[in-house]
């Protein structure tokens, strides 16, 4: 079987597990916020400070919630089978036009966490590494430690206090300047720069992991007996350290950087709620408190596809970098 | 004693032991330090660090900051480490069942785990707490529930590489049944990872703990850091000291927790000096 | 130029109410004389939280309110002293019997999308909306039987008894005009004008971000000559507090209201030479602080507890330790800000500082005795989940009557949680709330007290189940008594059984706090603050 087939039946294959899973969390996450106490239309009801139970009673049969709970289930699972992921209760839209609104702020903090810490967390690995049990050594597994040690929200509020009010180098919060509406370049220069501050707070978070898993398994493959063999043939360090082990080295923290990506779909409550980015992750925080059943679903369904597939993406990618890997 | 003095070797996680140590001598003595119920109102409002008797001052309502750090000490110690037996009894319990046995039990075990690996986590752990309502129970098994997945993938990994080795084959021979095959024979052999995963899993149980406090979904009842933290943070421009020394005790800990971790983890493997 | 700003000055009313005069007057002199305003600009205010729709006319919910008026117009305004000045209505007149109130209306006026504005959508937005959809419609007007359209810019209302209240419930807040080409012959609660308004207001509606902002910009055709004078309204939607200060602080953001920034954070900024502190245009709103007790069940149907939770709460360390010196103890069951009406009393069991010892023997001589542990009575206490500041009133509560020996737990749920316990199944003992009293207590006290308000599954109604026929009796003859005097001792005879029986007992008047960036001018111009309409608001750069 040519290598091409034997991919896409590996594709193939991986997506038709996945569909139970997808199903499962689709079926559960329904039947756990059955079990929260109010519905969307007592937080409607409470919102607009008074109402009357008729009009309650109206809410409900326009929402589908008086009907039997199997039969809501049904109806969900029915409309998602057409990619239809209902109406929010709350916004009063369609679920999946809100939901693809959020995503790409969601990707953009998410993508640029993510780089920044893989980055970072590689040249610190590599440093640390390459001076095992020294003082940069030591200090950087500090410096990784405490970064990830210290509540993410007081990390957010100093970086707005340092950078926004005392040196004015950043706006201190949302994702772009509403004063202006700027369009084209403007427009993506002034995002990028709102996009600063949240993402140097959430990446500071996960460069602990990076950097401690690029060190590790820097060190790891550095025993390997490849390496032996190659300071055998009389090659220079440098090279053995850039080109054999580092290529290596990075099998490991390619892996966990997909995985992540995938888990960060859901977003961050605490930094976006800090610097006020229109993610995912507000967006379902405040779903799950206005009883928006709908829209929660919608947004872990959302989640679990993109799980799936760059988690599928990574795997291939690997079977790419390290041809030994076979897929299957 | 050649763990302990392998354990010693590592610096860090000395330091890390001496003050993990101290945090847990303060939980264990809070209620001696301070007798007084940590909620009560006992002096003047906001005062700063080192006046008016507060060591680390006091809050908006004049409450003792240092005296709820001791009480909140062993609450969230407590959290932190039942947390974390509950998602490792969990995780061992499901991943050894998977890795063992194999087959559809292992197919239908796996998918469990990567659903709950697919939600994301820090909001089905915020789902848990408001479904069954902020109480430390809420807590506690919020985070496991986010928690054991991790726990049940390494097992499972460590159970299928040891099953085919000879000295389980032998155990069947003999005639062992499966159940003390996986107890006797198997768990004992990949207990360090499990330790060390364990210990690290205490500090992020912390956090999460802070996480969630930080949106309102604590115990109003009990006091926590991640309580003191949630409580100090809309005051956090005008009386620093409120939430500041709750999150220096929660940095220190879970930075003690992850050197100990690491020490331990060179303790127990000492071929291989990391591992994460 | 008069800069009138509340640094430090808060507790005296009198400075305060020489300051509202000082800001009528530089109201009045800028829009007569329009010296230095200076026309464009944005202004960036906060909303908080998000609101569920941009549909005045079918919820209350305070988010709706900072935007929507600044779309919808109403018939009237209100200035600073609670007197009617007029909006859509260029003049009305109340017939002699208090049965007919004729509105004559403005003339040339345009909806945003060109249709004329007329008395039939003055008569449609009365019966077929705020009557049948409004949350408090039916009640502001249940005594309109019709209106009569004589011509285009004529409504007449014709009430089958006197409604004197009717007429402090005409803002565009509480009563917004809407578009009767929009909304006949559809579902009003489905019509899509509920996230795409048409108003007739001074500044249209462009865009909503969910998450983010929502934009107005100003209508280039707005009936009032000259006005408004910004270009652009955006609210912006901030869900942390600490970043919300930030941005004001950071000049990003121009205007915060209903307590946007809080109090703990006021006390800092309004030491800034930019940023401005007002406690001005929350007359018709009067927010209450209270509790709610279930007076059906033991321990709080007996009203001794009630009497000596009220005896022995410390109002004043609650003002200065939570909400920062911002509050007024309450000291009967109507807010102080009725004074003016002549409907305000000052009644018993309110002392002015608490009194522990006399809780304490009044619980003795009612037969509620202390057991071993000085415990008369436990208690759930559940709290608002609107915020830090209710739970620390809640961990006050907990330990103030443990001194009486009442022994609290605290409860925090979320709000569909919370509500669901409090106001449909009654699953509660004693609650911490807060209740708008508004500008009259037709509209905001009744609902808190009547037999008829015993509504199971509405939220925010008379959940205590308190039922005294007396009560009843004092409410109706109140709401429809048009002799001033007459009506204030009805009101004063009700505060007096209120303040003995206290099925609720209020804490404090909340002072809700609007802070602004110094650029941003006559943003506080009438009774209805951040509810208003902003046209006459302006940048100084």
């Amino acid at each position: 079987m040519s290598q091409a087939a034997q991919r896409s039946r590996y594709v193939l294959k991986r997506l038709l597990q996945a569909v139970p899973v997808v199903v499962a969390i689709v079926v559960v996450n329904f039947f756990l916020l059955q079990l929260a106490e109010g519905d969307a239309v007592d937080v409607l009801a409470g919102e607009a400070g008074s109402a009357t139970p008729e009009y309650m009673a109206q809410l409900r049969e326009k929402f589908g919630l008086d009907k039997p709970l199997l039969v809501q289930l049904g109806v969900y699972m029915k409309n998602m089978l057409t990619f239809d992921l209902g109406y929010s209760f709350r916004h009063d839209m369609p679920v999946a036009q809100l939901v693809l609104d959020r995503l790409m702020p969601t990707l953009l903090l998410m993508v640029s966490t993510i780089t920044l810490a893989v980055g970072f967390g590689i040249v610190l690995g590599l440093i640390a590494a390459s001076n095992l049990n020294k003082w940069r050594d030591n200090i950087i597994s500090v410096f990784a430690l405490v970064s990830y040690a210290t509540p993410l929200f007081w990390v957010g509020l100093m970086m707005i206090v340092v950078f926004s009010l005392k040196l004015r180098w950043f706006p201190t919060s949302g994702m772009e300047n509403v004063a202006m509406f700027y369009e084209g370049w403007d427009r993506v220069k002034d995002i990028a720069h709102h996009l600063v501050m949240p993402t140097l707070t959430l990446s500071l978070f996960y460069l602990a992991l990076y950097t401690r898993l690029m060190r590790a398994s820097m060190l790891e493959q550095a025993s390997m007996d490849y390496v032996t063999t190659a300071r055998a043939k009389g090659l220079t360090e440098r090279r053995i350290v850039f080109v054999h082990i580092l290529r290596n080295a990075l099998l490991p923290v390619v892996t966990m950087a997909g995985v992540q990506v995938g888990s960060l779909i859901g977003g961050s409550v605490i930094v976006e709620s800090v610097f006020a980015w229109p993610g995912l992750g507000m967006l379902a925080f405040e779903a799950l408190f206005s009883r928006d059943l709908n829209l929660l679903l919608g947004i872990f369904l959302l989640s679990a596809l993109l799980v799936v597939a760059i988690n599928l993406v990574v795997d291939l990618l690997y079977s790419f970098l390290d041809p030994r890997i076979e897929v299957g | 004693m050649a763990f302990w003095r392998r354990f010693c070797r590592n610096r860090s996680a000395v330091i890390g032991l001496v003050i993990l140590c101290l945090v847990i001598l303060i939980a264990i003595s809070a209620s001696w330090l301070y007798p007084e119920d940590p909620f009560k109102l006992v002096g003047r409002a906001m005062s700063p660090p080192g006046e008016n008797g507060f060591l680390f001052g006091s809050d908006t309502l004049g409450r003792d900051v240092a005296a709820g750090m001791a009480h909140g000490a062993r609450v969230s110690l407590l959290i932190g480490l039942l947390a974390t037996s509950v998602a490792v009894t969990l995780g061992v319990v499901l991943g050894a069942l998977a890795g063992y046995f194999g087959g559809w039990i292992d197919d239908v075990l796996m998918r469990l785990t990567e659903m709950f690996q697919t939600i994301p986590s820090f909001i089905f752990a915020i789902l848990i707490v408001a479904i069954m309502k902020p109480s430390i129970n809420s807590v506690v098994l919020a985070i496991a529930v986010v928690s054991w997945p991790a726990v049940a993938r390494l097992v499972r990994g460590e159970f299928m590489s040891m099953r085919n080795r000879e000295f389980v084959q032998a155990c069947h021979i003999i005639g062992m049944s499966d159940w003390r095959i996986m107890i006797r024979e198997i768990l004992p052999n990949c207990l360090s990872p499990i330790i060390v995963t364990g210990s690290l899993m205490v500090a992020t149980a912390i956090l999460i703990e802070s996480g969630l406090a930080f949106l309102g979904l604590g115990d109003p009842n009990i006091i926590s850091w991640g309580f003191q933290i949630g409580a100090g943070r809309t005051v956090l421009r005008s009386a620093w000291w409120v939430c500041t020394f709750p999150g220096i005790a929660i940095m220190l800990t879970v930075l003690a927790i992850n050197l100990v971790g690491e020490g331990l983890n060179d303790a127990l493997n000492p071929r291989l000096r990391e591992r994460t | 130029m008069v800069r009138c700003t509340l640094k430090s000055l808060t507790s005296e009313s009198l400075v305060k109410k020489l300051c509202t005069a000082a800001l009528a007057v530089v109201a009045v002199a800028v829009s007569s004389q329009a010296i230095s305003q200076s026309a464009g600009g944005t202004m960036v205010m906060i909303a908080q939280p998000e609101p569920p729709s941009l549909a005045p006319y079918l919820s209350t919910s305070g988010p709706i309110g900072l935007v929507a008026p600044k779309i919808y117009n109403g018939l009237l305004d209100y200035d600073l002293d609670l007197n009617p000045v007029p909006e859509l209505a260029q003049s009305w007149e109340v017939s002699d019997d208090g049965l007919t109130v004729t509105f004559k209306l403005q003339e040339g006026v345009t909806w945003h999308d060109g249709e004329p504005f007329t008395s039939a959508d003055v008569q449609f937005t009365i019966m077929e909306v705020l009557k049948q959809f409004h949350p408090r419609g039916p009640n502001s007007f249940r005594e309109v039987s019709s209106i009569d359209t004589p011509d285009d810019t004529t409504a007449i209302f014709n009430l089958d008894n006197p409604a004197p209240y009717m007429m402090r419930a005409l803002s565009a807040y509480e009563s917004p005009i809407v578009p009767k080409h929009l909304l006949e012959g559809k579902d009003i609660r489905e019509a899509e004008l509920s996230g795409k308004p048409v108003g007739t207001g001074p500044f249209k509606f462009v865009e909503w971000k969910k998450g983010q902002y929502i934009r107005l910009d100003k209508n280039e055709d707005y009936w009032k000559e000259g006005l408004p004078l910004l270009d652009r309204i955006v609210a912006r939607i901030i869900p942390d507090a600490s970043t919300r200060t930030a941005a004001m602080e950071s000049g990003e953001v121009h205007y915060g209201a209903f307590g946007a920034i809080p109090n703990i954070d006021v006390v800092r900024l309004r030491d800034l030479d930019d940023i401005g502190v007002t406690t001005d245009g929350y007359a018709m709103i009067n927010p209450m602080a209270l509790i709610e007790f279930d007076t059906t069940r033991a321990p709080f149907d007996n009203k001794a507890l009630r009497q000596a939770i009220s005896m022995s709460v410390d109002r004043q360390f609650l003002i200065d330790n939570i909400w920062f010196g911002y509050g007024k103890p309450a000291t009967s069951a109507m807010t102080s800000n009725y004074e003016p009406l002549g409907l305000y009393k000052a009644t018993e069991n309110y002392p002015a500082a608490p009194d522990v010892e006399a809780a304490n023997a009044l619980l003795d001589e009612a037969g509620l005795e202390a057991d071993a542990d000085g415990v008369r009575a436990t208690a759930t206490i559940d709290l608002i989940p609107y915020g830090e500041d209710w739970r620390r009133l809640g961990e006050y509560m907990k330990q103030a009557m443990a001194d009486i020996g009442v022994k609290l737990e605290l409860r925090y749920e979320d709000v569909p949680t919370w509500l669901k316990r409090v106001y449909a199944d009654y699953d509660f003992e004693l609650n911490v709330n807060y209740f708008y009293q508004l500008p009259d207590p037709v509209i905001g006290v009744q609902r808190h007290y009547g037999t008829d308000q015993i509504r199971q599954g509405t939220p925010f109604v008379n959940s205590a189940r308190y039922s005294n026929p007396q009560v009843d009796e004092l409410l109706a003859s109140g709401a429809m008594e048009v002799d001033a005097a007459r009506r204030g001792e009805i009101y004063a005879e009700l505060q007096d059984i209120l303040a003995e029986d206290l099925p609720v007992v209020n804490l404090f008047e909340m002072e809700f706090l609007t802070v602004f960036n110094q650029k941003l001018k006559d943003h506080t111009v009438s009774a209805m603050g951040a509810y208003g309409s902003f046209d006459r608001a302006w940048i100084d750069d």
